[in-house]
């Protein structure tokens, strides 16, 4: 039983910077812009926060400024995009290159130094539980609440639906896709802090949080961009990581390293069935048949109709 | 609330969209705005509600200058518009389309507010439904309520009865009568259907090349509008069928049997036509009711989701699109640099593509040749997109070789200058001497007129006539796309 | 075109690009307390200081230009083949499979049939990404990506395990490849790998250029739809420009296992695909700026080698000034267009 909690406890803690960064994905998308640059992003803000934790000596002085740092690539990346017009894959590529290294490089003087970290906040009969853990659940009913229960996250919403008609309704569309990628990057840059000052504290060269980026902008894919499917997408790699761990013990044979790469290969196939419903065999398929229908329109995730497309306010 | 348009104007590149109108509405009233396809009633009335911004003139309302409109300010200022293509959000629920841009609130109380004011008007919603589950009336029956719980005074209707039912129209038309005559708010029915404008309107403005060309008062002249509609000469019979060619064997270009296509959102189905060399066809219709589907599944490009397709006898049903190509169809779609040519590649390369065999300095000849064949003054190193519509059009038709057999076109004139049109005419004309048979769809009736030996009208996205077009008139082509038959055909 | 047009001249536009990138490198530098000049004049030093240096610095060009030649002809097919470091990886590896076949003794003609296989694993690892995109409507990025993730592991798996050198295990690398297998170098020069870079950009010149291959691929890569339509089938094209460049990154693998490390490492592709990427969009998706960008991608990294010992910074500077150029370049194009814009619609 100790064992089961304990797995539990781990999964909860691996996928909470999983939850943060995708459902930080998840609302930069939802109003139609692309943040390519997560993975670079979450790197250079695990580096921010352990920096800065180190300096002041507060671990939540750094977990504040890794948000912050999340928040200023996306900044850059959606003010470029939506006012010198560029390519938002092209931006957000570059981007994930170029932080990665300046994290690496910024980073030399901290390598491998403890540090502080947010520590444990205990619940009695549980243990120690990390702090990363409740604020990716606070997140998780925030970003619910306000993408379907509030007024901005209507237009939000709307605004990555169909830019042309919510302007039409009086929505301002560049405001809006503006916060959402900045808010969208904060998250980026809390789960890049959660890596350095909880899941995997410190900071080095790799810092082990590598390649997290890329499973959550696949996660959100396969999450149909809906909170809730996300978070269950963000569990279910961080299932894999745990039992990445457990796995490792029951066959010594296998290098740890094949653990570490199979969340990738289940990556493409969860993109791979999440695209299923939209191949013509399926669709006809699903057109004769009621079983297979009820299948495919479980896994078909529909992106928001305008994602990564340019808008222009004056037609 | 009085409103006046005064010599409002907006071009889109070199083409005049709206030339200078004027025009004053009041309220109680329903006023109809008629015209052809292009004739500049979306842009006028985009204009008025705040989402196209004019090049010039003013909007007074009761008597002072509206300033810049945007669709924010237009809304506040009580000006709403329902859009002909449905400018919502179709993946998001029934509530939330109400709020936006409605009164706003959360589920409860836009729940409330739409139960309210749908029981008023005897339509009934399900606040949590998705859009996409409802139908198109359903869809506009929403934005309009929409409209009224933000409170406009002034309705817009862009061609509010495309592809809904016939109760819905009822309760649409009810809904119009109760809103200018009860509650005293001004209601523009914009349309293309002459019988449902007569019926409806008060006042009816009828509009022609970007101006007001006529305002009239019931009781309505139908002959007096088409004839403001259409030009002067809309009751005279066309001249002489043009290039009377064709028909000179029993062979069969394209048979179709029972075919149907996939379009935008619908299928176009039960097509049987039959099509023989030398033969020109023109597909006449509100735009969106088929004529895409077909010349595009015509070409490989829709797909064929039942019936047989023959194209000179071989069966193409299903094939993929080079299929097509190689046994001689050919399509030019009216998006011609986003569809048919590649934007940032030479003349050159576009010839390359089309004729493998153009090779050294022979290729450079017959390239050349052909520019000065088909009139078009450019280099052969210039991209594309660099090209004029015209010199685009003259470079597709450059691009399709001697031998095809059924050549597809989208409004094959579409933004040109009339010398344009008229060499491309001749050229078309020429190809079906050679015995190619000719497609193509146009908003324009006197091109259809004037080059047809068939019409082929398109009414609430099905096939709706077949008919020869001697003798045929502009009124009688104008009954029949705003869905009547008979009147002596 | 006709509109009233604003174009900056060449010459402006490198002098914005390059004011912008020293602006964010000289600003990065301060922030890490590393002084500037000095930095630049290590890397310089470091790259091309000596004969020695310069021709290490051309032996990481040829990788880099294999790998940028062969992107161009996935970006003319408008694929971002991110899945190109896996595409080396995987020639590596089958190169090194291919190779240790073969015994001592068995002259020099397995080492061109372990180039061919470097070509072939590349190659297929390549297509693998575009058929999930034609087929599966998987987006390139995130295929190639979990690719490279997916080769980087096999790597490790084979040096760790089947590969693993005798004795123990170690990350290290595999055991070395008999003499055989070297590719010559005569006095430290790359003779064998400069000669098929070179190759690699004349054939894509006239792939680009003069064939109707290539046309046909530029096409669907323009404009998918009218591509379909003029009967060119565009998805056929797109797993062919995939496979072409898988099998150019591929043979990039394969010589970095027979010319420079003469084994398997994990590190084997020394994230040159990812370099190619930068130094094609800084390029403008051009072949001609892509080699001088290449060869001063190559000096940077190679002189970058030195910044540990010489200013106790990281090597990563390379990536970040990388990086920096690349983005200085979509910045300045799109102020240029925001410009022009402005001047065109007054």
């Amino acid at each position: 039983m100790d064992m089961f909690i304990a797995t539990i406890l781990g999964i909860l803690a691996a996928g909470s910077p999983l939850v943060l960064a995708s459902l930080g994905e998840t609302i930069s998308e939802r109003a139609g812009v692309v943040n390519l640059s997560l993975d670079g992003a979450m790197l250079l803000s695990a580096m921010a926060a352990f920096a800065l934790a180190l300096t002041t000596g507060s671990a939540w002085l750094g977990f504040l400024f890794g948000g912050l740092t999340g928040a200023a690539v996306a900044g850059f990346l959606v003010v470029v995009s939506v006012y010198l017009g560029c390519s938002q894959m092209a931006i957000g590529f570059i981007l994930t290159l170029l932080c990665r290294d300046l994290a690496y490089f910024l980073g030399n003087d901290y390598a491998r130094l403890p540090g502080p970290d947010l520590g444990y906040w205990s619940i009695p009969g549980l243990g120690g539980i990390s702090p990363v853990v409740y604020v990716s659940v606070i997140a998780m009913f925030l970003v619910w609440r306000w993408m379907f229960f509030t007024r901005s996250g209507l237009r939000a919403r709307a605004v990555g639906e169909s830019p042309q008609a919510a302007f039409s309704r009086g929505v301002k569309v560049n405001r809006i896709r503006i916060l959402c990628v900045l808010t969208g990057g904060f998250m980026a840059g809390l789960a890049g802090g959660a890596y350095s000052l909880a899941i995997k504290n410190g900071w080095g060269r790799p810092q082990g949080c590598e390649g997290a980026g890329w499973i959550c902008l696949a996660i959100v894919i396969f999450g149909g961009w809906s909170p809730w499917k996300v978070v269950a997408g963000a569990y279910f790699f961080a299932a894999l990581q745990v039992a990445g761990i457990h796995l490792q013990d029951l066959f010594p044979g296998l290098p740890g390293p094949v653990f570490q790469v199979a969340p990738f290969p289940i990556m493409i196939l969860t993109l791979l069935l999440a695209n299923l419903g939209r191949m013509r065999r399926v669709k006809d398929l699903a057109a004769r048949n009621p079983f297979v229908k009820k299948i495919v329109s479980g896994l078909n995730a529909s992106a928001p109709e305008a994602l990564g497309k340019d808008f222009n306010e004056d037609m | 609330m009085d409103i006046t348009l005064r010599e409002i104007r907006k071009n889109y590149g070199a083409v005049q969209a709206l030339r200078g109108v004027d025009a004053s509405l009041r309220p109680g009233r329903v006023y109809g705005l008629l015209g052809e396809n292009g004739a500049g009633k979306s842009t006028l009335m985009r204009v008025l509600c705040g989402r196209t911004r004019p090049d010039g003139g003013d909007i007074l309302i009761n008597g002072a200058s509206a300033g810049a409109l945007n669709p924010a300010r237009a809304l506040a200022v009580g000006v709403g518009m329902l859009q002909q293509d449905p400018l919502d959000f179709p993946a998001m629920k029934v509530w939330e389309n109400f709020s936006l841009g409605g009164r706003g609130g959360g589920r409860a109380k836009a729940a409330e507010n739409l139960a309210n004011l749908s029981g008023s008007f005897h339509f009934s919603f399900d606040p949590d439904m998705r859009l996409a589950d409802l139908t198109v009336g359903e869809r506009q029956q929403l934005s309009l309520l929409r409209l009224l719980d933000a409170g406009v005074r002034v309705l817009i209707l862009d061609e509010p009865t495309t592809g809904i039912s016939l109760e819905q129209k009822e309760a649409l038309f009810a809904a119009m009568r109760r809103l200018s005559k009860d509650e005293n708010r001004t209601v523009i029915f914009v349309t293309h259907n002459l019988e449902e404008a007569v019926d409806m309107c008060d006042d009816i403005l009828v509009m022609s090349h970007g101006r007001v060309t006529g305002e009239f008062t019931p009781p309505y002249s139908k002959e007096e509008l088409l004839t403001r509609m259409f030009g002067e000469d809309a009751a005279r019979p066309v001249k002489s069928s043009p290039a009377a060619a064709g028909r000179r064997d029993g062979r069969e270009t394209l048979a179709l049997s029972g075919a149907v296509f996939e379009g935008e959102g619908f299928d176009l189905a039960d097509i049987d036509l039959c099509v023989r060399p030398g033969e020109i066809i023109g597909l006449a219709g509100l735009e969106g009711n088929g004529q895409e589907p077909l010349l595009r599944g015509l070409a490989g490009r829709a797909r064929m989701k039942a019936g047989r397709l023959l194209l000179d006898g071989i069966d193409l049903s299903g094939k993929p699109p080079e299929r097509f190509r190689f046994s001689g169809s050919h399509l030019l779609p009216a998006a011609r640099l986003e569809r048919g040519l590649f934007p940032d590649m030479s003349v050159r390369e576009h010839f390359q593509l089309a004729f493998p065999e153009l090779k050294g300095a022979g290729g450079t000849a017959f390239m050349e040749a052909s520019c000065r064949r088909f009139r078009l003054p450019v280099r052969l190193s210039e991209p594309a997109v660099n090209l004029s519509g015209g010199n685009q059009q003259r470079l597709q038709l450059a691009l399709i070789p001697e031998n095809v057999k059924l050549l597809l076109l989208e409004h094959p004139t579409r933004g040109l200058d009339l010398e344009s049109c008229r060499q491309i005419w001749e050229h078309l004309e020429e190809r079906c001497r050679q015995g190619a048979a000719i497609l193509f769809s146009s908003a324009d009736l006197e091109e259809i007129l004037d080059h047809c030996h068939r019409v082929l009208v398109f009414f609430q996205r099905r096939l709706f006539a077949d008919v020869n077009a001697s003798g045929l008139s502009a009124g009688a082509l104008g009954a029949l796309m705003s869905g009547q038959k008979g009147e002596g055909l | 075109m006709s509109a009233p047009g604003f174009r900056m001249a060449a010459p402006v536009r490198l002098v914005a690009v390059a004011a912008f990138a020293v602006a964010a490198t000289l600003i990065i530098l301060l922030l890490a307390g590393a002084p500037p000049l000095d930095a630049v004049s290590v890397i310089l030093d470091g790259g091309v200081g000596s004969r020695i240096r310069a021709l290490q610095s051309l032996g990481v060009w040829t990788p880099l230009m294999l790998c940028s030649a062969g992107l161009l002809l996935t970006f003319a097919a408008g694929l971002w083949n991110i899945g190109i470091e896996g595409q080396v990886v995987m020639g590596a590896i089958a190169a090194t499979c291919l190779l240790r076949f073969f015994g001592e003794g068995a002259g020099t003609f397995p080492l061109v049939l372990g180039l061919l296989a470097g070509m072939a694993g590349g190659a297929l690892w390549a297509w693998l990404s575009g058929a999930l995109r034609v087929y599966g409507r998987v987006h390139e990025i995130f295929s190639g990506l979990g690719l490279n993730f997916v080769a980087i592991g096999l790597t490790l798996w084979l040096i760790l395990g089947p590969w693993r050198q005798p004795g123990a295990a170690s990350l290290s690398g595999t055991e070395p490849l008999p003499d055989d297998f070297w590719l010559p170098m005569p006095g430290g020069f790359p003779l064998w790998q400069t000669v098929l870079a070179a190759a690699a950009v004349i054939a894509v010149r006239i792939i680009l250029t003069k064939s109707r291959w290539g046309l046909v691929v530029k096409a669907s890569g323009q404009n998918a739809s009218a591509a379909a339509l003029w009967g060119l089938r565009p998805g056929l094209r797109a797993l062919q420009a995939m496979a072409a460049c898988g099998a150019l990154a591929g043979l990039a693998g394969a010589l970095q296992v027979t010319g420079l490390y003469h084994r398997l490492l994990p590190s084997i592709s020394s994230g040159y695909g990812y370099t190619a990427l930068l130094a094609v969009m800084m390029a403008g998706f051009k072949l001609g700026p892509v080699i001088p960008i290449c060869f001063f991608f190559a000096i940077l990294n190679v002189g970058s080698i030195q910044l540990p010992l010489g200013l106790r910074l990281d090597s990563s500077l390379a990536g970040v000034i990388q990086g920096v150029l690349a983005l200085s370049v979509f910045v300045v194009a799109g102020l240029e267009l925001r410009l022009r814009r402005r001047k065109g619609g007054a």
